[in-house]
């Protein structure tokens, strides 16, 4: 227990020690010297967040979310599908596992200039770039799950005279499902940075749609509490996408938590 | 990351297996694979009568990257992206394992960092764009911090796991052979995870250079990302493809070449 108030403790101090010194940063950039022509001091950065809050902040985050989601949703369920084809069936694997390979290094960032000479700038060209990421994540993990079933597991299934519907519904799909769940968290953070960069460029709605409206007006303050949503929902996602990992799989440590 | 290593794993050696079944299987088809869809990206554009600038043919792609191979503005735009990808990697690469150690080595070091690591790393790269132009404008710094930036969280977090992970009989020995606490960090623990993090750089690779594309969106002027979104507005679709096929090649070139050298040199 003391040990767990020592890393509280501790990791406050850090945290205050890190704000102190973007304070002291800011104090020292104040008169505009250096390469970094303005860093706003934390206070203003927190005032500019109040401010956002109050007035289009909830309008933006539900429409960058509904992209998300839209995207999301899509990339996952056709990615599984694939992934289950390409797994199961040996013919379709060897054909089209080395193009979805090939695709895979081009990232669904490089196709933002693409999607918008197909789609325009709207929902469906940011909808598209989302769901292309995750596809591209979710499908390496659905192939992995269909391929990998334990040899005993099939052999029980084989003595039990299960047939072939049986055999995929009782020792293909959770295994698919599983590793499914925890490509869509991998892909979390993927889609949620695509959305940010669609935005970007595509600059009609959204969180990504204030921040280089802000940046336009050289409101640095203003941008870096725009970041700082952008840090936060993700954060909230992953927190509570991880949340239910642990309730729904209770033997899988989630990354980055094994301390 | 891990998942992604042992994905690929699984795949080589079932490929393998079959391989050796059918021989010349593991070329054919995948050529098949590719022949098949450019095929049918053939005839949607015959089919639907697509125009050049939504969809050109297979045909016409190649032929705007033969275009760009012989222009001198092309090798630019990909000097200067390498340019900024190798500045910034070397960069984050270095302060990431070295922060990364420096927290799995010192319990109170860890304690205080990993509050302010975690609440950083949410926020992703691409977030930081518009403020990377509106303090360094153009110019390639803004560019080389934030690939810095994104590499510089993947190593830190993987080198911190995987130097924790070595085996504690490895460290037991060191002591045991008298070596001090930055002996043994160097000499044993880094030495111990450096498989792991050879794997983690190779991740960090192809974020960083996905990390300059998107920089370059926003704000430059030379890059690879300037040049396929300079040929989007102008509708020169054949030009985009042309440009992401680059991308994607030097993306997979980088990790090859990551691979390669970590299995030559650290193959423990």
């Amino acid at each position: 227990m003391t040990g767990r108030i020592r890393a509280w403790t501790l990791g406050a101090c850090g945290l205050g020690a890190a704000l102190i010194g973007w304070w002291l940063l800011s104090l020292a950039l104040a008169g505009g010297g250096g390469v970094i022509s303005r860093l706003p001091p934390p206070f203003a950065v927190g005032a500019k967040l109040i401010a956002y809050a109050r007035t289009d902040l909830a309008a933006d985050l539900l429409a960058s979310l509904k992209v998300f989601a839209a995207g999301w949703v899509a990339g996952v369920i056709l990615a599984t599908i694939a992934g289950v084809m390409l797994g199961r069936v040996r013919t379709l694997g060897r054909i089209f596992l080395p193009l979805v390979e090939a695709i895979r290094p081009v990232s669904s960032i490089a196709w933002v200039p693409l999607s918008i000479v197909w789609f325009g700038f709207g929902f469906t060209s940011k909808m598209f770039l989302v769901g292309l990421a995750v596809f591209l994540v979710v499908i390496v993990y659905a192939v992995d799950g269909s391929t990998r079933i334990a040899p005993e597991l099939s052999r029980t299934a084989a003595m039990l005279g299960m047939n072939a519907w049986q055999r995929f519904r009782n020792l293909v799909l959770p295994g698919v499902l599983s590793e499914v769940f925890i490509g869509s968290r991998v892909s979390l953070m993927t889609g949620w940075g695509t959305v940010i960069v669609a935005e970007l460029v595509a600059a009609d709605a959204g969180l990504g749609a204030h921040l280089i409206g802000v940046q336009q007006s050289y409101d640095v303050a203003a941008v870096v509490a725009a970041m700082i949503c952008f840090g936060a929902s993700g954060f909230v996602m992953n927190a509570l996408f991880s949340a239910v990992e642990a309730r729904l799989m209770p033997w899988r440590q989630p990354a980055g938590q094994d301390e | 990351m891990a998942d992604d290593t042992a994905a690929t794993a699984a795949g080589t050696m079932r490929k393998a297996g079959v391989g050796r079944a059918v021989p010349g299987s593991r070329v054919l088809l995948p050529l098949a694979g590719i022949a098949f869809a450019c095929a049918i990206w053939q005839l949607t554009v015959v089919v639907y009568d697509l125009p050049v600038i939504v969809l050109p043919p297979p045909w016409a792609v190649a032929t705007s990257l033969s275009e760009l191979v012989r222009s001198a503005a092309f090798w630019r735009d990909v000097g200067v992206s390498l340019f900024e990808f190798v500045c910034g990697y070397a960069l984050g690469t270095i302060a990431g394992i070295a922060v990364g150690a420096l927290m799995a080595e010192s319990r109170f070091f860890r304690m205080t960092a990993t509050p302010v690591i975690e609440s950083l790393r949410f926020i992703v790269p691409f977030a930081w764009i518009p403020l990377t132009v509106l303090w360094f404008g153009t110019s390639y710094t803004g560019k080389i911090l934030l690939v810095a930036y994104a590499v510089f969280f993947v190593m830190t977090v993987s080198t911190a796991r995987s130097v924790m992970h070595v085996d504690p009989t490895l460290t037991r020995v060191g002591t045991m052979l008298g070596m001090s606490r930055i002996e043994l960090a160097l000499r044993v623990h880094l030495r111990a995870a450096a498989p792991a993090i050879a794997s983690a750089a190779r991740a960090a690779a192809a974020v960083g250079w996905i990390a300059v594309v998107a920089a370059e969106y926003v704000g430059a002027s030379a890059g690879l990302g300037v040049l396929i979104t300079n040929a989007a507005t102008s509708l020169q679709t054949g030009h985009v493809l042309a440009g992401m096929v680059v991308i994607g090649l030097i993306g997979a070139g980088v990790s090859g070449l990551i691979r390669r050298l970590s299995r030559s040199r650290l193959d423990y």
